[in-house]
Parts: C-alpha cells; structure tokens; sequence
C-alpha cells in the first residue's frame, strides 16, 4: 500500500446499516489520485452494473447510471492523500454523486475537520448507498458503523443538528449534516460541517434522499508519510509563502472585493443577468460593509490563508463569499447589505446553495416582471422578498415547491419561452461572471462537466490576463479553457485550495513534489498533466453514460442572442461559441 | 492620467484613484512606486506582481513596460484573481 493512503473505501448500505471495505489498488490511486478524481472513479464502479450492492453482481463492462435521489444512487465523500498532512489547506474533501439539479456528474469541496477525522476512520472514501428506513444519523467510529434514529433532529438547522450531535456522541466527532432543505430534497441542498458547505450541485438533496441527516465521524487510523522530512520542509515553504502577497486579496479583504471590481468592468451579473452594472454595488462592498459590521477574520482547518471575513449581525456573524454575494445581493437587484447578509445566513443554516438560490429567484423576478409568474410579491430589489422566498424554498411551500427544483426546471414548467433567461447551464446556475463580457470563462461554462461553474474552470483568470480579448474569444481561447479546467482537476484531485493557485508558481512541478513526499511515488509534472486530462475524462464519461448530448454545451439564448446592454462590444453569438465548443472537443480528443 | 485602483492595491494606496503624469505603463508604475510606498511590495522595477494586473480603459489588459500611455487614459490595477 502506497503511503499517505489506506487503500479501501468503507462502503455502507443506509438501508441495513452494513458496511463493507472495498480495496483501491496502488494503480487506481495513482491514477485518479483522490478528491474529485478518486470519486469519479468510485462514482462510475459503483454505477458499474456488478457492483457491490448491485443484486445481478455480473462482471459484464456496462453501467446502469442510478437516478440520483434513488436509493441505488452512490453518495461518495472522497478524501486525498494530502489530508492530514502538514501542508497549508489540504484539509479537505469532495463530495462525488449525479446531481439531482443537473443529471451530470457533480463533485463539491470543502474543507473542514470532517476531511481529517474522515479519513482517520481508516478508508480514502466513504460511499453510501441504499436508504435508512427512517430518519437517521450515520455513526463511523473507527471504522465501526451504526445507524441511530434521528427524528429529533428532523428540521434542524445545519448547525444546530452540529452542536446536538456533538453534545450527544462526544466533542471529538465531526460531523457534516443537511439541513431543512436537504430533508426536503432541495435539488440544490448543501452538505455543511463547521460552517462550510460543499455546496453546488444538490449533494444535500442526496443524502436527505438516504434519509441521513447527518455523518458523524471519529477515528484514530493516521496513515504513514512516504519522506516525512521532505514533506515539513515543503510544507513549512508552502505555508511561508502563503503568506505573501499572492493571498493577500484573500485574507485581507475576502472574495467579496471581487464586486466592486466586477462591477467596474461591466461584468456584475444584475438582475438575473439584464446587466453587468449595478448601481447600488458600493452599498455590497466590504469597505462599505464593514462600516456598518464588524468583520473578523477566520480560517478553515489546516490554512495560513484566512479567506473567511465574517460580519457581525445581531448576535452571530456571517460569512460572506462573493458569489453569495452577487447572488443574493445584485443579482437579485438588492443593494441593502443587511438584507443580504440575513439572506446568506438563512441559506446557511437552511443548507442551501447560495449561487442556485439567487440566480432561481432572481428568475422568478423576472418572471414576475414579465407577467409569466404571478407572484407580485417577488420583485428585484426587495430584500425582504428574497428572505421569504428563501424561507418557502427551504420549506417546499407554495411557489418554493417550483423554485426548489432549480431555474431550469422552473422555466421548463413555467414555459412560455422563460428558458431563454433561466440562468443556468445544464441545470446548474449560473455564477458571479457575465459571460458576454468574459468568453473564455463562457466556453467554460458550456463546457462544464457539472453545469457552469467557476471551480471547475477558473477561465476568468485569462479573461483577467493580457492572454486574450476578453469581449472576442477566438479558437486561442480555447486552449487556455483547457488548461484551467486541467489544473483544476488537479487541485481538486490532490486537495489543495485554489486560493493558492498564484502561490505555485511551478505548479505541476510542485504538485509532483508534495505527491512525491507524501506517497513515496517518482511522480513527474508530465505524468501530473496526464493525470488531470483522464480525471477530466471520467467526468465526460459519466455524464456520457448518464445522457448527455452535445447540445447541452451551451449558453442560455440570452447570452447568445442580446449583446450586455451595458457594453454592447460584450457580444457572443451562438455560432462563435457553437465553433469555440467544437474545437475544445476536438482538443480534448472527444 | 488617472489611475484607478481596485481590491488589494486599493487597500495598499488607501486612496480610489490618483492622477499620475506618465508616458508609458513602466515610467507610471515607478512614479506610483514612489508616491505610494505601501504599493512597494506589488511593483518590482518596472513591472507589477503576478497577483496584481493592469487595465487600459477596461478594455486590454496590458503588462509590457514599453506600453505606451495617453493624457485622456485611465489604468486600472487591480488584485489579478478574479475568483471568489
């Protein structure tokens, strides 16, 4: 067994309670590495008809891709062999299922101690199957498994359904849950644990359909490090320069100056995407905020960034991200900052994704302003309309019961032409970049294996670049659409944060050596570059095996059809992006 | 000229924008240099660091000394990461 790596995965079926490890072989590790592209690997053999669970057990090579609320559909927690190491950020793990949103292949990050006291059960993932016969808690201690009733727990808040469990099964447990929404099946519920969230897809949704309410962990099975003097010494380097003034945008002033910036270039998606400006942004700024909140500074487990800024409101803080930021604020007209911190933490403690809450009801704005929804309550600026529509979507209740299915289903029932604006790509909705003003993060978007994104592809940093027009993609954006999707898989696959993406100035040629010290591997930034196309590839054959269809890499009609009417040069026409997406398939070989 | 700055060269300079005479991208980020010593960390020689970029008139990026600046100009410096 290689180091850094317990070579199994504990599979568990929620409907009995019984487990089982699975052996990972040295070549599949080495292969998919852990995080995202362990997890696709896992996501695609448990979906393999013969799988464990699968009652037929042939060994014939075909799958039977499981709808993802069904008890058949795997939920996959995948660890990496950084966890528990020294190195700055690696505490964190991916969240690998088919998205209830999308139908796609979906993987969410996070960090937290979950990573480090998952891993410590003895496995590299945790894959569960099968539904608990009623509302429960998964309880792995050391490796042991038990279900025990949850009912109690039944409407909790995220992080009160925390702090009972702690207060119940002990301190030393870490515990990710769902919250409200995710018991509903929200399609865009959130898995959270210690106030951080793997957010996007619907993975809450996938664990309420278990009837798991929560996964509490605890174990004492450490893993051994292949050249532990090497790996401190990369470490201590790594964590130094984190530091530097390659972080600084994030511990100083948090992904929330994105808006100030964004909005300066035209590319602040505002009321549901009708434009990139929006007049009341210096109200959402952090300096603007802070004048009103005092903001302190946190940080996830096993980081010397500090990204997370948290502002006080009443008597708990918040955390604010950018994209919830855009979200719940801009994109829904709301210049009122309280509003918009109120909204962020009633999505927190609801366990709902932020970006996919915004962008449905900034949807359903405009639906109503269209006259296709008749809701005349719910109109763009108001703060106190996103709060109740958030309420009624964590609740399912009167239109929250259509706007929890997503924006794309949404439109798909309101019809009448609505799916022209429905802010989505595949089903996800969209984030905090006006694709019109930002073409090579729009190729990214279309071509997202998960619905458009911003971790999955970081593209805005080449829109951000003197590589390319911003405003007038050519076929040369492409390639650097790849790159970024590349190294993305990468990061998401070691697990290192993005945040230090500037931080690696060699980046290939520092991966291998972390991978190098902790695994013991002669792992080369070459063989790192294959690695990253073939997670990439796991990801596209998932999706090709769950239905996908070449049409679904696209844009919504706005974007394709309406230059941004605040920079009419932003213009992308549908054939442009129909040959920027032909020629990322013919790159990728596919 | 004037500069706008933007996220964390906004925090360093402690200022929105400044008005700077300079004839290439170069010559303004070693006046910048000298007039707002808190930006020293984010500009070596002639040359911006790698976590912070420059924009003409919110149109092209631009990162060659060399590039040429006009009076009715506006530049942008900004925290290059655009991600959140």
């Amino acid at each position: 067994m290689p180091f850094g790596y317990h070579g199994r995965y504990l599979l568990i079926d929620a409907s009995t309670g019984e487990s089982d490890h699975i052996p990972l072989s040295e070549t599949v590790l080495r292969q998919y590495i852990g995080g995202s592209g362990l997890g696709a690997r896992i996501l695609l053999d448990e979906n393999g008809v013969g799988s464990h669970f699968d009652s037929r057990n042939d060994s014939r090579p075909h799958y039977r891709i499981a709808d993802p609320l069904s008890p058949a559909a795997p939920l996959v927690f995948a660890f990496s062999p950084l966890v528990g190491s020294p190195l700055t950020t690696s505490a964190k793990f991916a969240v690998v299922s088919r998205s209830p949103l999308t139908e796609r292949f979906n993987d969410s990050l996070a960090s937290s101690g979950f990573a480090i006291s998952g891993k410590r059960v003895g496995c590299d993932a945790i894959v569960i199957v099968g539904r608990a016969p009623m509302l429960s808690v998964l309880v792995i201690d050391d490796g042991n498994v038990r279900l025990q009733a949850a009912d109690d727990l039944r409407g909790d808040t995220c992080q009160v359904t925390e702090e009972k469990l702690r207060a119940r099964l002990g301190s030393d447990y870490r515990i990710a849950s769902i919250g409200p929404a995710g018991e509903r099946q929200v399609r865009y519920a959130t898995i959270s644990h210690d106030g951080r969230h793997a957010g996007r897809g619907g993975s809450g949704a996938v664990l309420g359909s278990k009837n798991v309410k929560a996964i509490a962990v605890r174990g004492t099975k450490r893993v051994e490090w292949a050249h532990p003097r090497e790996l401190t010494e990369l470490s201590r380097d790594l964590s130094k320069r984190s530091f530097g003034p390659a972080t600084a945008k994030y511990r100083e002033l948090g992904t929330a100056t994105n808006l100030l910036t964004f909005n300066r270039f035209g590319t602040l998606p505002t009321r549901n995407f009708q434009s990139g400006t929006f007049d009341e942004a210096a109200s959402l700024s952090p300096e603007q905020l802070s004048e009103a909140h005092a903001r302190t500074r946190a940080s996830c487990v096993a980081c010397t960034i500090g990204c997370e800024h948290i502002y006080s409101l009443g008597d708990r803080g918040v955390r604010l991200e950018y994209e919830s930021l855009f979200a719940l604020g801009s994109l829904c007209g709301v210049g009122n900052g309280d509003a918009v911190l109120r909204a962020s933490r009633r999505c927190d403690e609801l366990g709902l994704d932020t970006i996919s809450t915004g962008g449905t009801i900034a949807f359903a704005m405009e639906c109503v302003e269209r006259g296709l929804l008749d809701e005349p309550w719910l109109t763009f600026g108001s703060g106190d309309a996103v709060m109740q529509a958030i309420e009624v979507i964590g609740r399912r209740e009167g239109v929250g019961q259509l706007l929890a299915e997503g924006s794309r289903r949404a439109a798909d029932e309101i019809g009448r032409g609505s799916i022209a604006f429905a802010p989505q790509v595949k089903g996800l909705e969209i984030p905090g970049y006006e694709p019109r003003g930002l073409q090579t993060m729009a190729l990214g978007f279309a071509v997202g294996a998960r619905g458009a994104d911003h971790n999955r592809s970081g593209a805005y940093d080449v829109d951000f670049s003197d590589k390319v027009d911003r405003r007038h993609a050519t076929l040369d954006s492409v390639r650097h659409a790849i790159e970024s999707e590349d190294k993305a898989a990468l990061m998401d696959s070691l697990i290192l944060c993005k945040f230090l993406r500037r931080v690696l100035e060699d980046f290939h040629g520092e991966s291998a050596s972390m991978l190098r010290a902790v695994t013991g591997w002669d792992v080369t930034p070459d063989e790192l570059c294959e690695t990253a196309r073939r997670i990439v590839a796991a990801k596209r054959q998932f999706n090709l095996l769950a239905g996908w269809t070449p049409d679904e890499d696209t844009l919504p009609e706005r974007f394709l059809s309406t230059p941004l009417p605040n920079d009419p040069e932003a213009a992308l026409s549908r054939e442009r992006l129909q040959e920027l997406v032909a020629e990322y398939h013919r790159q990728r070989g596919w | 000229m004037y500069v706008e700055f933007l996220g964390i060269p906004r925090e360093r300079a402690g200022l929105a924008e400044l008005q700077v005479e300079a004839g290439t991208l170069g010559q303004l980020l070693g006046a910048l240099a000298e007039r707002c010593p808190a930006l020293g960390e984010l500009i070596t020689d002639d040359r911006l660091h790698p976590s912070i970029a420059a924009n003409l008139n919110g149109d092209a990026f631009v990162s060659d000394p060399a590039t040429p600046l006009a009076d009715d100009d506006r530049l942008l410096i900004l925290s290059a990461d655009a991600g959140g």
